[in-house]
């Protein structure tokens, strides 16, 4: 009989928070707006790392790049033939690519160099080889994503553009068409163009690569394969995908930890505002408690009381806080908030965020609030519960 | 040290325990040395309000701690996708120096704590409170491993590497291994199997002749031979992998979540066997924590012994 519920002790609370509608009102306001604000950013947060990951399975299992002085250099092409020798190898290409700062808009380009016999790396580039021809006798093409052309047009480039060469000439290569809307996030602000010409604008050697990409019939082997290519070329840096999925959680623990770090200032402010306001008892409230006692209530009771009105206030604010964030997070994409983890950029990727549901940051959102709320509420019930009847009546 | 926000909640929630705890401490020592429910002193009757206090904050503490502790081993999970070489809880708990004796604190915490809260709830049923001095002076006691087990927290979070290779549990629970858990892969799965089912057996004995103390030896061997079987035996056939021992990965969401239900049903039959050595119920329901133990372990036994039998039953052979 001791450990069930009294629903009359419910019922007594919740008409007890309702008699100071005022002062519960601020209360479960301020703590809904926090929650609400804690549960987008790890919402928005998951839901972005999703993307990429997904991202990252179309990447690359590994890349190799050459480093010298700490700095990453031009590789070897023939180093793809040696790599190609290792067991378990099924594919190597050599990929050209880089950054053109296109100073009148002041973005950067991701130009790659591709050809069209070659293997492609990237089933999204095997399509627009497939699409256009890149080489149609002398003139040079570049396919470019929505975003490039977008920019280009403001700057009234619609028919082709004038690269600018390391050594100031200029390098005309005209428009050949766009990408498909779909690989908006890895492809918005990238420009294709074949090697000759990547070669030409960037004034590359010949039997020169940005860096060389591995592809490995065993995903279990990559690991392995990564280590033997490090003991070939030990001047070289290998990524695998692995690495790339570690960093990536990485960087978003770290990020939405940092925000965390940060919103704990203001969620020790509100406790401590909680701590003052249930501590300040207007008479009226010190009348009641001295009733109750007096009617027979035991210190027992009232803590009983007043636990139950806290674990509704807390809990009331958490799930309507939740409920919030999914309908800002999911329906209306998080406007604002979204911007803290895509940036700024002029290029910057519109997407739409996937519907991840996450168990765990639901309980995660809880124990930051519910319980802390509980706790910073313990001691002036306590103090509340322990006054005297006879003091308080008089 | 890995700034994730789960990790972050941990410690947050950690941090206010500590403040809470060294209240309650505080206010135990008073208690336990001034405490004289004969005398109409003053100083008594800051004690008798002060002992609400302290309650309340024991109580809030453990109420926090048991859905913590599930979301601790979920983090732990989720860790397990940055450790390199860690697949599931047990690989993040190897990877530190700290990991296990932090489980073993916590989960004897949890025992300790329930053991609290029963005499707490006994002691509240008098008006004279006969237990009070006795719940604060073990309260004492508990502090001081609670407090242990949140160094060791800390410490573990923030000397995990996540550069290090770590085992995964494929190696560190079986019988190749060198740890001493490998021992167990020697004893002959049969005779292990018949001390289980043996040990239960005894529990129903004794709960029948209601010995006391014997029921509460056979419910604390009950937790150890439960656990060996778990990961000798049940385990594989969970797994349906002969050679999968970890008694962390059917914590994950490919075996439903199936070790909660297992962990749950295992802690609250070996709670109650083990706490009606240590309490003196009161009368009406004197037998009730009996039933309860009991039943629970009944069930953990059904649980874990279907696993074997639905996987003969769909294959016809056993692993």
């Amino acid at each position: 009989m001791k450990n069930k519920i009294n629903i009359y002790l419910i019922e007594y609370a919740i008409n007890s928070i309702l008699r100071q509608k005022a002062k519960n009102f601020f209360i479960v306001f301020v703590f809904i707006l926090l929650i609400f604000l804690l549960t987008s950013i790890f919402f928005i947060t998951n839901s972005i790392k999703y993307e990429l990951e997904t991202t990252v399975d179309s990447l690359p299992q590994i890349i190799v790049q050459k480093i010298k002085a700490g700095r990453q250099y031009d590789i070897d092409e023939n180093v793809v033939d040696q790599l190609i020798k290792i067991e378990g190898v099924k594919d190597v290409v050599s990929r050209v690519w880089g950054y053109y700062y296109f100073a009148n808009a002041g973005v950067n380009f991701s130009i790659v160099g591709l050809n069209e016999y070659e293997n492609q790396y990237k089933n999204s580039f095997k399509k627009i080889i497939q699409n256009v021809e890149l080489e149609k006798g002398n003139t040079s093409f570049m396919v470019m994503g929505q975003g490039v052309q977008k920019v280009l047009n403001e700057n009234y480039y619609d028919k082709y553009f004038n690269f600018i060469r390391p050594n100031g000439t200029l390098k005309k290569v005209n428009f050949a068409g766009t990408f498909d809307a779909d690989t908006e996030l890895e492809s918005n602000d990238v420009i294709v163009v074949s090697k000759d010409t990547f070669r030409d604008i960037f004034d590359m050697d010949e039997n020169k690569a940005t860096d060389i990409v591995v592809k490995v019939s065993n995903p279990k082997e990559i690991s392995m394969i990564a280590s033997k290519i490090k003991l070939i070329y030990p001047d070289t840096r290998v990524i695998t995908s692995d690495d790339l999925k570690v960093s990536y959680q990485n960087i978003f623990d770290y990020k939405s930890g940092v925000f965390l770090a940060i919103f704990i200032i203001s969620l020790f402010t509100f406790f401590i505002i909680i701590y003052d306001k249930s501590s300040g008892l207007t008479s009226e409230e010190k009348r009641e408690i001295g009733i109750l006692k007096a009617i027979g209530w035991k210190i027992d009771d009232v803590l009983k009381e007043k636990f139950y009105e806290s674990f509704i206030i807390s809990s009331f604010s958490y799930i309507f806080g939740v409920g919030l964030s999914f309908i800002y997070v999911y329906i209306f994409h998080a406007p604002l908030l979204q911007n803290i983890f895509t940036g700024y950029s002029q290029l910057k990727t519109s997407f739409e965020l996937p519907f991840i549901f996450d168990i765990q940051t639901l309980f995660l959102v809880f124990f930051l609030s519910v319980p802390s709320y509980i706790g910073a509420t313990i001691i002036p019930s306590w103090r509340i519960a322990t006054l005297e009847a006879d003091e308080v009546i008089r | 040290m890995i700034l994730s926000p789960e990790i972050l909640a941990i410690l947050i929630l950690d941090f206010i325990f500590i403040f809470f705890a060294i209240i309650a401490f505080i206010l135990s020592i008073k208690i336990f040395l001034g405490w004289d429910a004969n005398s109409t002193t003053k100083k008594q009757y800051r004690l008798e309000k002060q002992s609400f206090l302290t309650a309340i904050i024991i109580k809030y503490i453990f109420i926090v701690k048991v859905p913590l502790f599930l979301f601790f081993i979920f983090t732990l999970d989720k860790m397990s996708n940055v450790i390199i070489g860690a697949m599931c809880a047990a690989g993040v708990v190897d990877a530190t120096p700290y990991g296990i004796y932090l489980f073993i604190f916590k989960i004897m915490n949890l025992y300790f704590f329930g053991y609290w809260l029963v005499i707490h709830n006994e002691d509240i049923k008098y008006e004279t409170q006969p237990y009070t001095r006795l719940k604060f002076g073990i309260f004492i006691g508990i502090f001081f491993l609670f407090i242990v087990e949140l160094i060791l927290e800390w410490l573990m979070f923030s000397s995990i590497n996540i550069d290090k290779m770590v085992s995964c549990c494929g190696t560190l629970y079986s019988s190749s291994s060198t740890s001493s858990i490998s021992i167990i892969f020697h004893i002959n799965k049969t005779l292990l199997l018949s001390i289980f089912y043996g040990n239960f057996l005894f529990i129903y004995i004794f709960y029948l002749l209601r010995k006391k103390y014997l029921f509460v030896i056979a419910n604390i061997l009950f937790i150890l031979t439960a656990i060996s079987s778990l990961i000798v035996f049940f385990g594989t056939y969970i797994y349906e992998l002969p050679t999968h021992h970890c008694p962390f990965c059917f914590l994950q969401s490919d075996y439903y979540y199936v070790g909660y239900l297992i962990y749950t049903l295992l802690f609250i039959g070996t709670f109650y066997g083990i706490i009606t050595g240590f309490v003196e119920k009161s009368k009406g329901n004197k037998i009730e924590n009996y039933k309860i133990s009991v039943i629970f372990n009944f069930l953990y036994v059904i649980l874990v012994s279907l696993y074997p039998i639905i996987f003969y039953i769909k294959n016809g052979v056993w692993l």
